[in-house]
């Protein structure tokens, strides 16, 4: 599941999990422009109830990450606004652990950044709009499967069998993968008409 | 427009999930009838773990057996000592949870601890040296009416205690406004602060760009 619980990982994984955490969020921090504050934390208050929303799927249950979304409108700045809403998130729902927060928020943030080149590169300058929608709908839904298998790795990278834990976090994520790239095209292509220019574009 | 348009789609997230929506997070329960500890493992969100591993172990970590649950969710352990039981479930995908059903729970006539004190209770159950043998079979007696009782009160308290359990883990609107309230002063602190940076750096003494 993307929010790891405590006491799953080992040592070496928390401690790795944490530095990239830190050493992202640090550099995000560095890079961004205090205008875009408010975008930051309006985007970390939409992926902090995210998580609420959820439904069954299978043996197990999955609700909404909305890091790709995240991640298409704040780039980098992703990695301090998913900090903050996971940290609430532990302490305030009990959705994974305190010690564990670093690889979570790395399993998250990084697939966000991820989706932000990705999203950029499909969408070009935004003069094309089937390209904007494309690139949201793919951003969308890769950034959950990228959580994904981030959190098959790191589960791997603890000792647990790889196929077994990427077959079972994986597949439980196609549906949510799909639910988010339809939210991600309704929301960047109302963006996209609206307020080019969040999106980086020319309006 | 835009302004608007997001704290209205934040607005209808929250109404979604109507208020009050419940963790998603793997939960264990479990209680003891008599030597046999049976339980379920369930997701904050209402579906039951189905064919997870269960692991009892005593407080100090050794392994005192291994189970599966079944398609309900459901497990069961028969216990043979009389000490604390952590039984930890595991959903392989990241999902771990634990519950310890205590060692007061479990019958007396279980060996507490080490087997040299298997013998122990009876001794102690029979108190006196002086106690004549009708005595000793009035306080077997009871014994079974104890158990009895137990095992009656233990039944009849169960759906409390799983509610309990279930309600402990429940979501409420206010921490929801709690956390977006963090969120909303952090983003105003992380404001005001790049700001006064930003006046210092310049020199200059507006004042009123700072406020929103």
């Amino acid at each position: 599941m993307a929010h790891i619980p405590d006491g799953v990982l080992s040592a070496p994984v928390l401690i790795a999990g944490a530095a990239v955490s830190l050493a992202g969020c640090g550099y995000a921090l560095r890079r961004l422009d205090e205008e875009r504050i408010p975008e930051v934390a309006i985007l970390a208050a939409v992926f902090f109830v995210a998580s609420l929303v959820h439904f069954p799927v299978g043996p197990t249950s999955v609700h909404l990450i909305l890091n790709g979304l995240t991640g298409i409108l704040l780039g980098w700045a992703a990695f301090p606004a998913i900090a903050v809403a996971l940290l609430l998130q532990a302490v305030l729902f009990g959705f994974g652990g305190l010690v564990v927060l670093g690889v979570n928020i790395m399993n998250m943030a990084i697939p966000a950044v991820l989706c932000c080149y990705l999203f950029q590169a499909v969408a070009g300058n935004g003069a094309n709009r089937q390209r904007v929608l494309w690139g949201a709908g793919l951003a969308g839904g890769l950034g959950v499967l990228l959580t994904a298998i981030m959190v098959a790795a790191v589960l791997t990278l603890s000792g647990r069998e790889f196929f077994a834990a990427a077959k079972l976090v994986v597949v439980a994520h196609v549906p949510v993968a799909l639910i988010e790239a339809a939210f991600s095209v309704a929301v960047i292509g109302l963006l996209s008409r609206v307020k080019p220019s969040l999106l980086g574009f020319q309006a | 427009m835009t302004r608007v348009s997001i704290p209205v789609l934040v607005t209808v997230m929250l109404l979604m999930f109507g208020g009050v929506a419940e963790a998603h997070k793997l939960k264990v329960f479990a209680t003891a009838t008599g030597a046999a500890i049976e339980g379920y493992a369930y997701f904050g969100t209402g579906g039951r773990a189905r064919q997870s591993e269960v692991t009892v172990a005593s407080p100090d970590g050794t392994v005192l057996g291994k189970t599966t649950t079944d398609d309900e969710g459901n497990f069961r352990y028969d216990a043979t000592r009389r000490v604390d039981h952590v039984i930890t479930v595991d959903g392989r995908d990241g999902h771990v949870a634990s519950y310890t059903v205590a060692a007061d729970e479990l019958p007396q006539t279980l060996a507490s601890g080490g087997d040299a004190a298997a013998a122990k209770p009876s001794a102690e159950r029979t108190g006196a040296p002086i106690a004549a043998a009708p005595a000793a079979s009035r306080t077997g007696e009871d014994a079974d009416l104890k158990a009895f009782i137990d095992r009656s009160i233990a039944r009849q308290i169960r759906p409390l205690r799983e509610q309990i359990d279930a309600y402990q883990e429940k979501i409420r609107l206010h921490d929801v406004l709690g956390g977006l309230g963090y969120i909303l002063g952090l983003g105003g602190l992380a404001f005001g602060l790049a700001q006064r940076r930003k006046r210092a750096g310049t020199g200059a003494s507006d004042v009123t760009r700072g406020a929103q």
